[in-house]
């Protein structure tokens, strides 16, 4: 599904990662832990294609197609999401007209008839049924002035109407109550299937007790530095990352 | 002197309409036009606004107006003025009980003295045409909503104008003690022609006003008008103005709090293309305590238009506990187009909570890239954010059937519009 190879990339002149590559294949769910400006977030911004990133070398592929040389949007529609951390508010714009521009844009792209605006009003109720948010929210503009917690539910709301094939999560479970990291969590899970994969990105353990990974990756100074099963987040859980300085030489991408 | 304000005077001096009862203050206004300077860049109110079109504008050749749409499911009271004269025939619709409608030349001597005192008193310095208004004066109505009346079908006053065609029409509206009602006041047009509509509002005590202002008029179709607000005691005002611009619009709101409670809000979009122009002009005078004020103005502009703001904020020394909000934000389209602004505050009293400010910016690429990670493209996308942008304030619209009206309007101005 995702194969990303010796990935180098930079902002501001930084180069943030440095020779990153990751394999994740369809139906698998991959988690990434690192300690702070590993390049976790500059990972998901990258491979969805935001300004300001450059690509120094390396290569990302989803579904055999070559992403980095695509606008945002056309990753999106190739069906990258990636549920963001600080997720935009976007006053005027309302949640369920911004839901609608997607699924045409996606649609169209694919090749596909539009959705009828009844049908598309029916998936969003549904999606709101199951992220616990009140039908009212699609007539409010886009996230805006929701709590932290809802702007996530929000996100994966997004998720479960457009059903991406790759779904990058930065953060999700950053600022939320043991309630809300549920919701998202049977929301990414409600989506599990075996043509669609995740990339969890996460600080902590906790959201990996909810969503049992197959993989997972340590992520410090720009790479892959260590790879395992679910059982490395919970070592990670009580050593933290001290002992990367330790060893960080040794790292290898997996 | 310009030549044009040397016409207009000499026309004055062969107006008769209105006739004895405005015989004076025409002459008072005359007097005052006569003196005034003729506005240049150096005038302070007209800076960046110049007055050399309306050079080659002769007027007269009077072709027929267009027919007035009506506003589906709006259900308004409609007043036509075409070519600047009130259509007696609308008159003759039954009208719902504490609400009277009356032209000026047909009111009774009390009343008309009453208009008489709104003749000569606009600034001259701020507002020239204010005093052509006056001396020009062709056609005006009153509109009187008895106290304690609300009236719930909103009042469209609409001017219309016909090729070569010029007006100078007056809507004075009184609102009685608790009395509540909307008018909208609505100028459309694209063809050569050049009016001078002021509207203004007395607002008793306890009254509510819902106003709504559409300058619809585009290409060579000039305006210069205003609204006038005054609010008397516990009055509250709440209006939008809508406006496209045009080769001379400039638009002058004054809110003057004239009682204590007072609360106005005022909302303005204005949307802005070619080498259009639009230039409003807004002051609001806190001259009591405990009054409130919100303003929100929002402008997109694009290609080679101009964009004029001046807000004024006036806190007189004895208007304690005044609250006071002032916003203005520009989008910026074109790296071509021009935006002058200039928020002022003047604060004599001292415990009052006063805020300002004014952004120009191009559009949010959080935003943008936001709405891209899910598929809509890059120019769709800044589509939907500068709609959005203004939408924020149709939202806020009290009428929601007037805002559906005007969505997809502004859509169409906006699909227009170049974003470069």
């Amino acid at each position: 599904m995702l194969k990303v190879k010796d990935l180098y990339a930079s902002v501001e002149d930084k180069t943030i990662l440095k020779g990153l590559s990751l394999n994740i294949k369809a139906g698998e769910v991959h988690a990434i832990m690192g300690p702070n400006g590993a390049g976790k977030s500059t990972l998901g911004y990258v491979l969805s294609g935001r300004e300001g990133y450059s690509v120094e070398g390396g290569s990302a592929e989803l579904d055999g197609k070559d992403i980095l040389d695509m606008e945002a949007d056309e990753r999106a529609c190739a069906g990258l999401f990636l549920a963001f951390q600080y997720p935009v508010e976007i006053p005027g714009v309302s949640n369920l007209e911004f839901l609608k521009a997607s699924l045409d844009a996606q649609r169209k792209m694919q090749g596909v008839e539009p959705l009828t605006a009844t049908e598309i009003l029916k998936m969003a109720r549904a999606a709101c049924k199951q992220v616990h948010l009140p039908i009212e929210f699609l007539k409010r503009g886009v996230n805006e002035g929701f709590s932290g917690g809802e702007k996530k539910r929000n996100e994966i709301l997004q998720m479960l109407m457009l059903q991406p094939k790759l779904c990058i999560l930065d953060e999700s479970d950053s600022g939320l109550d043991i309630d809300a990291l549920q919701v998202v969590a049977e929301g990414v899970n409600s989506q599990r299937s075996p043509d669609r994969s995740f990339l969890i990105v996460t600080h902590y353990q906790r959201l990996l007790d909810y969503i049992k990974p197959d993989f997972v990756h340590v992520l410090a100074d720009g790479k892959i530095v260590k790879s395992g099963g679910p059982e490395l987040a919970l070592e990670l859980e009580e050593n933290g990352y001290g002992w990367l300085n330790d060893n960080a030489c040794e790292g290898q991408g997996a | 002197m310009s030549a044009w304000l040397e016409a207009c005077i000499a026309r004055a001096d062969d107006n008769t309409a209105g006739q004895s009862w405005l015989a004076a203050k025409r002459q008072e206004s005359l007097e005052l036009l006569r003196e005034s300077p003729w506005p240049t860049r150096k005038t302070e109110a007209w800076k960046y606004t110049p007055l050399r079109v309306l050079q080659g504008f002769s007027g007269g050749a009077v072709g027929s107006a267009a027919v007035v749409d009506k506003i589906d499911d709006l259900n308004s009271i409609d007043l036509v003025f075409v070519d600047g004269n009130f259509d007696t025939e609308q008159l003759s619709v039954e009208l719902p009980e504490g609400l009277s409608v009356t032209r000026l030349a047909d009111a009774d001597r009390a009343t008309q003295a009453w208009a008489a005192k709104r003749f000569a008193c606009i600034k001259p310095e701020r507002h020239l045409f204010g005093l052509v208004n006056d001396v020009l004066f062709s056609d005006g109505v009153i509109i009187d909503v008895a106290a304690g009346c609300t009236i719930h079908q909103p009042i469209r006053v609409v001017q219309q104008l016909s090729e070569g065609a010029e007006a100078h029409t007056r809507v004075l509206v009184r609102l009685g003690e608790g009395a509540k009602a909307a008018v909208i006041e609505q100028c459309d047009g694209n063809s050569e022609s050049f009016n001078t509509l002021v509207a203004e509002y007395q607002i008793s005590a306890k009254a509510e006003l819902e106003h709504y202002r559409f300058a619809f008029q585009v290409d060579k179709a000039m305006s210069v008008g205003g609204c006038h607000f005054d609010l008397a005691e516990r009055a509250q005002l709440n209006s939008t103005l809508v406006g496209f611009g045009s080769t001379l619009s400039r638009v002058d709101v004054d809110i003057h709090h004239g009682g204590e409670h007072t609360f106005a809000k005022f909302n303005a979009i204005y949307l802005l293309d070619g080498r259009e122009l639009f230039d409003l002009h807004a002051t609001v005078e806190h001259a009591n305590p405990n009054g409130r004020t919100i303003e929100n103005i929002r402008c997109i502009i694009a290609d080679h238009a101009k964009a004029v703001f001046n807000g004024r904020i006036h806190i007189h020394r004895d208007a304690q506990k005044v609250l006071a909000e002032l916003n203005n934000r520009n989008l910026l389209l074109s790296d071509h187009a021009e935006i002058n602004t200039k928020p002022e505050l003047e604060i004599y009293a001292d415990d009052v909570k006063c805020a300002h400010g004014a952004t120009i910016a191009a559009m949010d690429e959080q935003a943008l890239y936001y709405l891209q990670s899910r598929g809509v493209d890059r120019s769709k996308a800044q589509v939907m954010l500068s709609f959005g942008f203004i939408n924020e304030l149709v939202d806020q619209m009290p009428n929601q059937i007037l805002a559906e009206w005007l969505r997809p309007q502004l859509r169409q101005r906006f699909s227009q519009m170049e974003v470069s």
